[in-house]
């Protein structure tokens, strides 16, 4: 369905100026919210990231609305999310809506660490509160840093999570900065606070070793769970198309064995246009009986977000 | 009421230190026991680099089991290396905190990392050592106690004990980040965490120890052990700001405690504090107490929070 929103055309709080990062909806009766990562430059001419969302007609071809103020302030001093939050994955649990989000904090010897924190909304996703001023899943013995993009549901009663979680810097000789690795895990959870995981990988290498692997986002269609992710090297990706971001693909059964098969993804990048290059952050969701995709296109969605159709 | 006998300096590194990362300070000292020796595990650190910044690495020495002034031999390297690029322990291992079980040897941690918004942050690692307590190597490259809601960063000063079979962490945990005109300082408080394998921890998520100085006094280094059918804890404490200025540096508090959970502070028990002139004339702190052939004591760090090595004192009386 192509480009469905240019963040470069619309007014944004917080001072943000461009970026729609990492898509993830929200289906209202009516509309469907979408909530994305849109950047402001701080006084030191870095960025940090602000969550914003924009009401779509079922459509998705007409704007009804787009948030005004903050959705969630960022961290107070030397909190986990006090430079940013991407993504911000959403959760409608009875009454409210559940953010597991990522929150950024900026390091020295590399670039930055960041954490899975939980926020509640009771006032239909407009604001959220944080659960506590610190993460819910950070880094541990096995996990040691960069535990990030949850993607969290429930099946059967119980939470899932599915996030990253670094396993090694390496240096980059084209960027003078370390670059990170960091692969796709999953965590189990009753009450969605209290996590479960044992950091494995479960997504196999495509690559090489040092596949970087983002953003899982699952859905279960046909008595089959599916898996859509983006994956791509972990050096020289950001200039160059040809090892940036891809959407890859794994099926499960059980939703803990997971086979790899990308070559069955069934969406690839277009020969010419916003998302020839790279895409990124994908987001599966049900809309009133169609299985949608959201997802950003070349330069991780400064220019904005898009929508597929799934056809099974 | 404590009434402990100083008896004076064991170790400074400014004097007997070994190599490039025994410079100057040797803090936090810790205690294994063996048959002819007694082991002092502590911190010291390299000179600082050039913006001014120091790493802090974990050494020992040995002193003679009859004689705890007689050092008999100086570790030569440091025995836990610093994590790997990006890691939490990647700037120091500061304090560390050793216990000997039936069948091994660990420690627990402090590491450092440094960040940009504040000077650093710091989680709790663990290690093993397979080598009678000589070096200690990780089974992970992240912490062992990292952050929660709750407990947002700052996580340092482990005190690793068991009783009745069950693991006890005491530590600080960082309540707060002071701005302070564009100088942040963290404030901490004691807090508990109890495991039954010392990997899997289960908070308190409580402070433990009332204030005394300020709301946002700095307490550290609780160092708990029983004696006498209660639960003593000997910490530190400390004022917010300006702490370098003499008489808001760290003091030596005590608190009580019958179940480990519901402790009662009473710093005039103490039975420890300034000597007039020399190394600890200024600040006692990082108390590590200990029972050594049927005598308690106390190894303690003095003036700049262990700048200039550590000493002992014996319990005297207790009433």
């Amino acid at each position: 369905m192509g480009k469905i929103f240019d963040p470069t055309n619309y007014s944004l709080p917080n001072n943000c100026l461009a970026f729609a990062q990492s898509p993830q909806a929200i289906v209202f009766d009516h509309f469907v919210r979408i909530y994305f990562s849109t950047r402001e430059l701080d006084q030191y001419g870095k960025f940090l990231s602000h969550v914003a969302f924009v009401d779509f007609e079922k459509n998705f071809n007409e704007i009804i609305d787009i948030s005004n103020t903050t959705v969630l302030p960022l961290g107070e001093l030397g909190c986990f999310d006090e430079h940013g939050i991407f993504p911000f994955n959403v959760l409608k649990d009875s009454n409210r809506i559940l953010a597991y989000t990522t929150g950024w904090n900026r390091k020295i010897s590399v670039s930055a660490d960041a954490s899975v924190g939980l926020a509640i909304s009771d006032d239909n996703g407009l604001t959220f509160k944080k659960y506590g001023k610190g993460p819910v899943l950070t880094a541990s013995l096995k996990e040691p840093f960069l535990v990030c993009d949850a993607f969290v549901t429930k099946f059967d009663d119980q939470f899932h999570m599915w996030y990253i979680f670094g396993t090694k810097w390496i240096s980059d000789l084209l960027d003078n900065a370390p670059q990170r690795v960091y692969k796709i895990a999953h965590a189990t959870s009753s009450d969605g606070i209290q996590w479960k995981r044992d950091a494995k990988q479960i997504i196999s290498d495509t690559l090489n070793e040092n596949e970087c692997q983002a953003l899982p986002t699952v859905i279960k269609a046909n008595e089959r769970y599916h898996m859509y992710f983006c994956f791509r090297y972990a050096t020289d990706f950001r200039k160059n198309p040809e090892r940036s971001y891809r959407l890859g693909y794994a099926w499960s059964n059980d939703l803990i064995s997971w086979t790899r098969d990308d070559d069955n993804s069934g969406i690839a990048i277009s020969a010419e246009g916003w998302d020839s290059e790279m895409m990124c952050y994908p987001h599966l969701f049900n809309c009133d009986e169609k299985i949608l995709m959201l997802y950003n296109g070349n330069e991780f969605g400064k220019f904005g977000f898009g929508l597929a159709e799934l056809e099974v | 009421m404590f009434r402990w006998k100083k008896l004076g300096r064991i170790f400074n590194p400014a004097e007997l230190g070994h190599g490039y990362w025994m410079k100057e300070y040797a803090q936090a000292p810790s205690v294994l026991i063996f048959d002819s020796f007694v082991r002092i595990y502590f911190s010291s650190r390299p000179l600082p680099d050039h913006k001014g910044q120091y790493v802090s690495r974990l050494g020992f020495i040995d002193v003679e089991r009859e004689n705890l002034f007689n050092i008999v031999n100086i570790c030569k390297e440091p025995i836990l290396p610093l994590g790997s690029l990006g890691t939490f322990d990647e700037f120091g291992t500061y304090p560390a905190s050793v216990i000997q079980t039936e069948n091994e040897i660990r420690v627990y941690y402090a590491g450092w990392t440094r960040c940009e918004s504040v000077p650093f942050n710091a989680a709790i690692g663990v290690a093993f050592s397979a080598d009678q307590g000589n070096t200690f190597s990780k089974i992970g490259e992240g912490p062992v106690l990292s952050f929660t809601p709750d407990e947002p960063y700052v996580l340092g000063s482990p005190k690793i004990r068991r009783f009745n079979d069950i693991w006890y962490l005491w530590y600080s945990s960082g309540r707060q980040w002071l701005h302070n005109d564009g100088f942040p300082q963290p404030v901490y408080k004691i807090r508990m965490a109890q495991s039954t394998d010392g990997i899997e921890w289960t908070r308190l998520g409580e402070d433990l120890i009332q204030d005394r100085l300020e709301k946002n006094e700095c307490q550290a280094s609780p160092d708990v052990f029983f004696y006498q059918g209660i639960y003593h804890m000997f910490f530190s404490f400390r004022y917010n700001l300006n702490f370098k200025d003499v008489g808001r540096g760290y003091k030596m508090g005590y608190a009580y405690s019958i179940d480990l959970i519901h402790w009662k502070r009473d710093d005039e028990k103490v039975g420890i504090g300034i000597s007039e002139i020399g190394w600890d004339s200024e600040s006692v702190s990082y108390g590590f107490v200990f029972e050594l052939d049927k005598q308690i004591y106390m190894l303690h760090q003095g003036n700049e929070i262990g700048k200039y090595g550590f000493g002992l004192a014996e319990l005297e009386s207790y009433k």
